[in-house]
Formats: structure tokens, C-alpha cells, sequence
């Protein structure tokens, strides 16, 4: 009796910050690490002959440091694995997540100096951060935070509709003036898709989508606003060979076009790209994907795609067994937005959708990123910690 | 309205809403990546061909890698037109990197290949471009001492060196008109070259090279390259005998300079039984080797005085008058040379034999519109036999036999001896043959009748003349001639072979028979410059003047055309020999005093050449 109650508080009530209480889903950790190794892979090869021209015939350049990023990120993300997540479903932390991000959001469009014409990183120690990363978690952290804290008022109007959209309007906002429209997508789509499933009623969803595609429609069709950039999606081979601005602004899609084509079924190879050799601006960055189509050919780019679904799926298992509801859609959220971003680099990548720049989650050089995505992966892990085992 | 009251659910696992809500969006993010797949397999498996088609126009450096072209040689296998090796020396300025690198490759590279200094140097600073042409057609000694100096100095990275042919023709000048000469890419611009360009022409190897977006050829280690080896040409066996061939050309030569012929001089020899050009010659001509070069010096002055802006027209078209096949491209009135075609007719379809007789009184009196004076008005040449008549030329004594046969038949032989068509010898540049170079059967009249039996009024090529007279030596077969006779290719197997091609048959073998008795006597009696001691020589001289010429010559004479065409030997006819000087500046300008000799000429030294025993009569 003694021994029992001497036990039982210990398991109980009292909250700790870090838990080891539980084995975390290995599923997810594996298929976290396949597509890490997958990705530094690719990187190493996509990246080879564009560190080779640019950094004085050093081709490691880009994989030694993204190589240290990872294994930083991995430490971090088992690190992250033991917190007890629970500390974030405080209303102080939600609070503090979204005013740093909206200050930083604010900092790097008024404040800080533009990188090569756009206001969206912020250098600091030598490191580029982008403070719409964060942006993105906070926004995810809110959403769980509301979405658990609702309840069933989510079906209402006010509570499920347009608080959690104001919210995401003012950051999606933010990131709109940078100006970086990918990441304004992404988090317009995070932040609908979560409320989506924590029981927004799908007519204001819908609703908002409609009202949203006619303004994108009005400002393409009516106002001319990035006309060029829709010319070079419908039909990118036309716009290139018509010379001028139009092949500069055509050169990355049908650069990309050329690779993933090039690659046929079998692809040439891994190492053997052609258009990594300053044909492709950047294969390491956000463009990384048609390298791999090039190199690894159909079966790999399949491949590569049914890994990212099965991390999507495991994720949303995860989130689906989550003893609450925080934590369930905490990890449902971070599990969207890869999901999320992997389409739509893919669709950009492929030109199922206009060129704009957004980077292929693992796969695509940029430490802070990598070790922001993979402490996403940790608290998804720590969340998995606390699944009950049947 | 339904209240929803606050209740803590936070600690609640996710609710059945939830799920099916997760699920729908698991399934549109499956959706989505399998659209994406599919979007992928179009790309890459129905359109893979051609997005690789586009990829490797801009990863591969396409290097043409120059083909050797066939040899021309005559026949006797003695090479007149063949393929060097030479080379092409690019410079890639990025790999120069120190201005006294670019100093120094200049200094010295523009004394090794004799290449203007400044030039080289404005090429070796220009590294906005991958690469520049310093040389073209070094040849291999001056290629070796090349590849010596840039090792020697280091340089070898800076520069490639890709292989091509040059033409050469060893006998410069020689067949020039026939031959004709290729362009610095060795296509073929002129005369047989250019005709027979598509079998001289071998096939361009490539050689593919991996290279990078900014256009430099990838690292070493990942380097590809990819060869289409070069197929030689095939080469052309002329008819053309080289000894036939400068024999004639120095006899015409020698006549243009005697005759400062205005307008140049041409000669063909011809095998009289096949339609083989033995020999073809148009003086003045060109040297092969520098085509581009003007041989009249003094219209090459008149151009050099001429302003910038009429200096490249007049030079061109001064050129390409230089390069024309006078033996085959020009027209002129036949005059009495074609009096052999007449009398050919007539004898044919029986309206004259070598027993009628002609009378010349000095005139002849055309269908009462215009009297023709004979060429020995006011003297006359009395009543003749048809030998006779031909022995005289006698022009009163020709449009009664050309009038025998009346406009039709006239007409018809007009066309059956093939001057209303091209001969479709195998050259470049046949003239085609237009009605209104002739009286058509449409349009013919008595007079025209009349004025053509004695070759005026229309016109006829130099070609198409022999062709015709071959016809009427060898039996009555109008053959096609011909100056290929076999094409081999580059392993020695022949892929084409002609003996030459019968177009029709126009006389018969007995018309034929008479008219070489006929010929032989014009020689013997009329046409004596043309007598070679020994041989049976056949022909007929021909002065014809220029009635269609709006101006006169420089002396106030209009212009003429002195020839002969004849054949030998009489009784056997092998070759056929047709010279014609166009518009000649001595005072006495007719065929057989001018044309008769250098025929002479010819026979005499072509048939001991070709095996003719001479005998007596």
C-alpha cells in the first residue's frame, strides 16, 4: 500500500516540462529520418555543381552546412520530443508566440533591410531567419489552443469563424507585403484547413475561398497584377522563346520543365543532372525537386512523393489518437502545413501552378528551416509520447 | 436559437467530426499528390522525348566536324579537284587570364599563323565570348609548329583545334569552267561541284559536348563526350582526258589571244559515239585555287575605280561571268556550221542527193520580200553540186535546200536534232532553251525557213551544236552528253556507271554515211585550215553575225561568232571538235580562218593521242 501510494502522484497531476515517460510512434520517427537522409541526399547532389561554380570549386559547400543544420535539428527535434507540450496549451504562450511573430513580421518589412529585393529574412549572427516560419507555428499553435479551448462554440460564427480568421488574416497580411505569396498561401491553408477540422462550418470556409479566388481573379484579370507570371504558366515554352524579360521570367519553369522531362522514367542517375549545371537557377533551393525528377526519374519522384504522404498520414494518425484536443490538432496542424507545402512546390515545381518560390520541406538548403521543421517533428513525437497503448 | 453552452473539452480526445474531417482532408492531400504523379508522368513519360530534345540543344555543344569530300578525277585517274586536311584554331579568352598572357599569344600566335597582331589581341581580351576563330585552313605543318608552340608555352587549355578539309585543284586554271570550286564550308558553288555536290559531299561527323549553362564545357571528371564519326564523299570520274584537255585549252588560248575575242572563246571535244566531253574548254577561265580573283586585269581595275556601293554588285557579277561555262550556258547563231543540220534534213527525207544541183547567181530571193546576198556577192558561185555547195558554203545554194523541206519539216528536224531542248548533259548551268529563241513550228515562215537553213535568226548552245553534228557522224543517234562517268564511293565500289545514253535516233546510218563524204570534202576543198596531213578530217566552218546585236562592236562592225564544228576520222568518226570564238577583233573574222585552225590544231595532236593511225586517202 505504501509502495502503490507513493506512485501514484508521481504519475499523476504534476506537470513537469520534459517527459520520458512514454516511447514515442516509431513510424513517424522512421519515416521523419527516411525522408531527412532522402532529402540531404538530394541536396548534396542538386547542390554539387551549383556550390562548384559559385564557391570556388568547393562542391561540400551547401552539404557540410545543411549536414550540420540536420544533425543540430535532430537533437533539437528528440529534445523537443520530451517536452511536455502541454506547457504550450497556456494562454500566455499562444499570446507570446503570436505578438513575437507579429513584431518580427513587422520588423522585417519596416525595419530591416531587403535581401535581394524582398523583405522576408532577418539576419541575425550570421543566420537568416524567416520570421514567417515562425509566423506559420504560431499561427498553429493558436489555432489548437482555440480550437481545443471552443469546443463545440467552433460551429458558431464568431468563435469558429471569425476570430480564428481575423488571426489569420492579420499574419497571412503580414506576409502578403514581404512580399512572399507561397508563404501567404501556406498560411491562409494551414490556418483553414485547421479550422476546417476543428469545426468551423464549411460554408464560411467555402464562402471565404469563393470571395478569395474572385479578388485573386479581379487583380489578375482586372487589374493586370502578375499577368506575365500566368502567361509563363499556361504556356512557359511560348513566353521563353519569345526572348526578352519574358525568358528571364520564363527561365525557371522551363528550366525545370527541361529536367524533370530529361529524367523520363528511370532518370539519369543520381549525380548525373545535366541542368543543375547552371541551367536551373538555384537547384538547391526550391527547385530542388526537378533534380531529383531529373536524376532519379519517374519511380524516384513517386517514391519521394508516397514518403511525404505517409509522413502526412502518420501525422494525422498521430493527431487522430492524441489524448485531447490540443494536442490532437497541434499535431494535425504541423502535419498540414508539410503536407501542405509539399504540394504546392511540387505544383510549382511541375507547373501545375505558377512559379511562386516556395521550398520543398527536407529536401530544399536552409538551416533555420530544417531545424524549425524538425523541432515541428519533435512536438509531434512528444504528442505521440502520450498516445494510450492499446 | 440553439445555445451552445461553455464546456471544457479540451481534454477531450478528437470527436467523430473531427475524424471524418481529417480523413476528407487526408484524402484531398492524397488527391492532390496523385495529381501532381500524374502531372509528373506526362512530363516525363509521354512528353520525356521531347523535353530531353530541348534539354540537350542547350547541355551539348554542337561541333561539326568537317567531312572529306570525294575526289574529281579524269579518266585516266589523274586527280583534279581533291580534300586536304587543314585545321581551324579556336581561342577560348577566358583562359587567358593576365593581359601578359593575351600580350603574348598575340605577339607570337600572330607571327605563327600569320594573323593580323591587333585582331588576335581584340579577340584574346573578348571574354564576353566562349570562343573565337583565330585560323582557318592551316595547314598541318603550320598546325604541327602550333601545337608545339601552345604546349611549349602553356597554353594548350586556351585553345582547340578542330580539324577541316581544304579544296585544292592541283592544275589551277585547268578545266576551270567545268569543274567549278566550293566555298570555305567545301560546299560546292560551281559547276560540277555544285552539280554533283550531293554525291561529292560526304556526311558532317558532330561531336557532342557536355556543357554548362554559362556554355563551358563541364569539369573533367564529368565530362561526356559524344562522336558522330565524318563519312567520306564519293568521288567523280570525269570523260574529261586531262592531255585532251590542256592540249585544247592552249590551242584556244593561244586563238583568244590572237583574236582578242570580246567575249571569249570556248571549244569542246567530244567522243562522237557515245556523248562523252573529252575535253571543255571556256578561255578566258580562272584559277580554281582563287576564284574570287579577277583574270581580267583590266575589268578588275575598271571595278577597283568604281565607288564602295557599285564595287561588290559589279564585282559580282564580273565574277560570276568568269565562272560561267561558256560551252554550255551561251547562246549564239550556229550560221553556216549548222548547214550541216540542213543539208542532214533534206538529204533525209530525199529532197536533195548528191546528184542534184544548186545555181548561186550571188542572191537569193526570199518568198519576194528581201534578197540575201550569197557571201561572194557580187561574184557568184554558178550552178554546183550539193558537195560543192557545201565546199562553198554557198548560202543561195542553202535556203533552196532548207526551202525544199518546207516550214513543218523544218521545223520538225529544227527539234528532232534537239536544239528546241537542253542536251541534259550533266553540268551546271545548261541554259534552258526558250521559244523565243527560234522560230517555233507554230510560227515558222518560209523566210524563216529560209534565213535558219543557213543558221541565223536563232540560236543555238555550243553543246547543243557537237550533240547535233555527233549525231549526223556516228550514224544518226542523238546522244545525251555526258562529263561523269563513274562514281565510286569512299570504299571503292562503283555506285553509278555511264556509257552514255541514246535520246533518239534523227537521221538514218546511210544519211549519215554521205553527210561525213560530204564534210570530209568541205575540209579537203572549201575549209582547208581545218587539213590535218594524214587524217580524214570532217566539217563546216561557220561566221555568223550578230543580227540581233543593237550595237557594234568597238570598230563599227557588228559582232561574230567564228567556228567550226567538225569530226574525225571521216570514215569512222571517233571525236568531234567544236570551236567558236565570240566576236574576235582582227580585221578578217571568219570561222575558217580563225576557228579552222585551232580545230586543226587539235585533231592533229588529239587523235595521234588517241590511237588514230593516219593514212592516206
Amino acid at each position: 500500500m505504501a509502495t502503490q501510494a507513493a506512485k501514484t502522484p508521481v504519475k499523476t497531476k504534476k506537470r513537469r516540462w520534459f517527459n520520458f515517460s512514454a516511447g514515442f510512434d516509431m513510424p513517424f520517427f522512421i519515416l521523419t529520418m527516411l525522408v531527412l537522409a532522402v532529402g540531404l541526399v538530394s541536396l548534396f547532389s542538386a547542390s554539387f555543381a551549383y556550390a562548384y561554380y559559385w564557391n570556388d570549386g568547393d562542391s561540400y559547400y551547401y552539404i557540410k552546412r545543411q549536414l550540420i543544420f540536420a544533425a543540430i535539428g535532430v537533437v533539437f527535434m528528440l529534445a523537443a520530443s520530451t517536452i511536455n507540450y502541454k506547457q504550450l496549451q497556456k494562454k500566455w504562450v499562444v499570446q507570446a508566440a503570436l505578438g513575437i511573430s507579429i513584431v518580427l513580421l513587422l520588423w522585417v518589412r519596416f525595419i530591416a533591410p531587403p535581401i535581394r529585393n524582398v523583405y522576408r529574412w532577418i539576419r541575425i549572427f550570421g543566420f537568416s531567419i524567416q520570421p514567417s516560419e515562425l509566423a506559420k507555428f504560431a499561427l498553429i499553435l493558436f489555432m489548437a489552443y482555440w480550437i481545443a479551448k471552443q469546443g463545440d462554440r467552433m460551429k458558431l460564427g464568431k468563435e469558429g469563424f471569425g476570430i480564428p480568421i481575423a488571426v489569420t488574416g492579420v499574419i497571412a497580411a503580414l506576409v502578403v507585403i514581404e512580399p512572399h505569396l507561397s508563404g501567404t498561401m501556406l498560411i491562409v491553408a494551414i490556418g483553414m484547413v485547421m479550422m476546417f477540422i476543428g469545426g468551423t462550418k464549411w460554408y464560411w470556409l467555402v464562402g471565404t475561398l469563393g470571395v478569395g479566388a474572385a479578388g485573386v481573379c479581379a487583380m489578375i484579370f482586372g487589374l493586370g497584377y502578375e499577368r506575365d507570371r500566368i502567361d509563363v504558366w499556361l504556356d512557359p515554352l511560348k513566353v521563353y522563346t519569345s526572348g526578352g524579360e519574358g525568358r528571364d521570367l520564363a527561365w525557371q519553369t522551363v528550366q525545370s520543365l527541361y529536367a524533370i522531362g530529361s529524367g523520363g522514367l528511370m532518370g539519369e542517375g543520381l549525380g548525373n543532372s545535366r541542368q543543375k549545371h547552371l541551367f536551373l537557377p538555384e537547384p538547391q533551393n526550391d527547385f530542388i525537386f526537378s533534380i531529383v525528377c531529373e536524376e532519379m526519374g519517374f519511380i524516384g519522384a513517386i517514391l519521394v512523393i508516397v514518403l511525404f504522404a505517409l509522413l502526412v498520414w502518420r501525422g494525422f494518425v498521430i493527431g487522430l489518437k492524441a489524448p485531447d484536443r490540443f494536442s490532437s490538432m497541434l499535431a494535425i496542424g504541423l502535419t498540414a502545413q508539410i503536407g501542405l507545402q509539399v504540394v504546392l512546390n511540387l505544383a510549382v515545381v511541375s507547373n501545375a501552378m505558377p512559379n511562386t518560390g516556395i521550398s520543398l520541406p527536407f529536401f530544399s538548403y536552409g538551416g533555420s528551416s530544417l531545424i524549425v521543421l524538425l523541432v515541428q517533428m519533435g512536438i509531434i513525437l512528444c504528442i505521440s509520447r502520450s498516445i494510450k497503448k492499446e | 436559437m440553439k445555445r451552445i453552452h461553455r464546456q471544457d473539452v479540451s481534454m477531450n480526445a478528437p470527436s467523430r467530426a473531427m475524424w471524418r474531417r481529417t480523413v476528407s482532408i487526408l484524402a484531398a492531400t492524397v488527391v492532390c499528390y496523385g495529381g501532381i504523379g500524374g502531372k509528373l508522368g506526362v512530363i516525363q513519360l509521354t512528353q520525356h522525348e521531347q523535353w530531353q530534345a530541348l534539354a540537350q540543344e542547350q547541355q551539348l555543344s554542337d561541333n561539326v566536324v568537317s567531312d572529306k569530300r570525294g575526289v574529281i578525277t579524269d579518266r585516266n585517274g589523274t586527280v583534279l579537284a581533291q580534300s586536304t586536311e587543314t585545321a581551324t584554331i579556336l581561342l577560348y579568352p577566358r583562359e587567358l587570364t593576365s593581359e601578359t598572357a593575351r600580350r603574348q599569344v598575340s605577339d607570337e600566335l600572330s607571327a605563327l599563323l600569320g594573323v593580323d597582331r591587333d585582331t588576335l589581341y581584340k579577340k584574346a581580351c573578348k571574354t564576353s565570348s566562349r570562343y573565337e576563330t583565330v585560323a582557318r585552313k592551316v595547314d598541318t605543318d603550320t598546325r604541327a609548329a602550333f601545337v608545339e608552340w601552345a604546349t611549349a608555352r602553356g597554353y594548350t587549355a586556351a585553345f582547340r583545334v578542330i580539324r577541316d578539309y581544304k579544296r585544292e585543284y592541283p592544275f589551277g586554271n585547268t578545266l576551270s569552267c567545268v569543274l567549278g570550286f566550293t566555298g570555305t564550308d567545301n560546299t560546292g558553288l560551281e559547276g560540277l561541284e555544285a552539280r554533283y555536290n550531293d554525291q561529292l559531299a560526304g556526311k558532317a561527323g558532330r561531336v557532342l559536348v557536355s556543357q554548362n549553362g554559362w556554355g563551358d564545357p563541364l569539369p573533367n571528371d564529368i565530362q561526356y563526350e559524344t562522336a558522330i564519326e565524318s563519312a567520306e564523299g564519293n568521288s567523280l570520274t570525269l570523260t574529261i582526258d586531262l592531255n585532251i584537255q590542256q592540249m585544247t585549252e592552249q590551242y584556244v588560248e593561244k586563238a583568244v589571244k590572237n583574236t582578242a575575242a570580246a567575249n571569249r572563246a570556248c571549244a569542246i571535244v567530244m567522243d562522237v559515239n557515245s556523248g562523252a566531253v573529252l575535253a571543255m574548254v571556256t578561255k578566258p577561265d580562272y584559277d580554281l585555287n582563287e576564284p574570287r580573283v579577277l583574270t581580267d586585269s583590266t575589268v578588275a581595275a575598271q571595278i577597283a575605280a568604281l565607288s564602295e556601293d557599285e564595287r561588290s554588285a559589279a564585282l559580282l557579277t564580273a565574277l560570276q561571268k568568269q565562272w560561267k561555262n561558256k560551252a554550255v550556258s551561251e547562246f549564239y547563231e550556229p550560221g553556216s556550221v549548222f548547214k550541216i543540220v540542213t543539208a542532214s534534213a533534206a538529204l533525209e527525207e530525199g529532197r536533195v542527193s548528191t546528184a542534184s544541183r544548186f545555181f548561186c547567181n550571188g542572191t537569193f530571193q526570199m518568198s519576194g520580200v528581201r534578197t540575201m546576198k550569197c557571201h561572194v556577192y557580187p561574184r557568184s558561185h554558178g550552178s554546183q553540186t550539193l558537195a560543192e555547195a557545201i565546199a562553198h558554203s554557198c548560202n543561195p545554194a542553202f535556203m533552196t535546200i532548207g526551202s525544199s523541206l518546207g516550214t513543218t519539216l523544218f521545223a520538225d528536224y529544227h527539234a528532232r536534232f534537239g536544239f528546241t531542248e537542253r542536251t541534259g548533259v550533266d553540268m551546271l548551268g545548261e541554259a534552258r532553251v526558250t521559244p523565243s529563241l527560234y522560230h517555233t513550228a507554230d510560227a515558222i515562215t518560209a523566210v524563216d525557213v529560209a534565213t535558219s537553213s543557213i543558221g541565223q535568226t536563232f540560236k543555238v548552245t555550243p553543246i547543243q551544236l557537237i550533240t547535233a553534228v555527233c549525231a549526223v557522224a556516228n550514224g544518226g543517234q542523238l546522244k545525251t552528253p555526258y562529263v561523269v562517268s563513274d562514281i565510286t564511293d569512299a570504299e571503292g565500289h562503283t555506285v553509278y556507271h555511264t556509257d552514255g545514253q541514246t535520246r533518239r535516233r534523227v537521221i538514218a546510218e546511210k544519211t549519215s554515211k554521205t553527210m561525213c563524204e560530204l564534210l570530209e570534202g568541205v575540209v579537203e576543198n572549201g575549209a582547208k585550215n581545218a587539213y590535218v596531213e594524214g587524217y580524214r578530217v570532217a566539217g563546216k566552218t561557220g561566221t555568223s553575225e550578230k543580227t540581233d546585236q543593237k550595237t557594234a562592236s568597238a570598230n563599227g562592225r557588228p559582232g561574230v561568232v567564228a567556228s567550226f564544228c567538225g569530226f574525225a576520222p571521216a570514215d569512222d568518226p571517233q571525236i568531234a571538235v567544236l570551236v567558236m570564238i565570240d566576236e574576235p577583233q582582227t580585221d578578217i573574222r571568219y570561222g575558217g580562218v580563225l576557228a579552222a585552225p585551232v580545230a586543226k590544231e587539235i585533231f592533229e595532236n588529239v587523235l595521234p593521242y588517241l590511237g588514230v593511225q593516219p593514212r592516206g586517202k
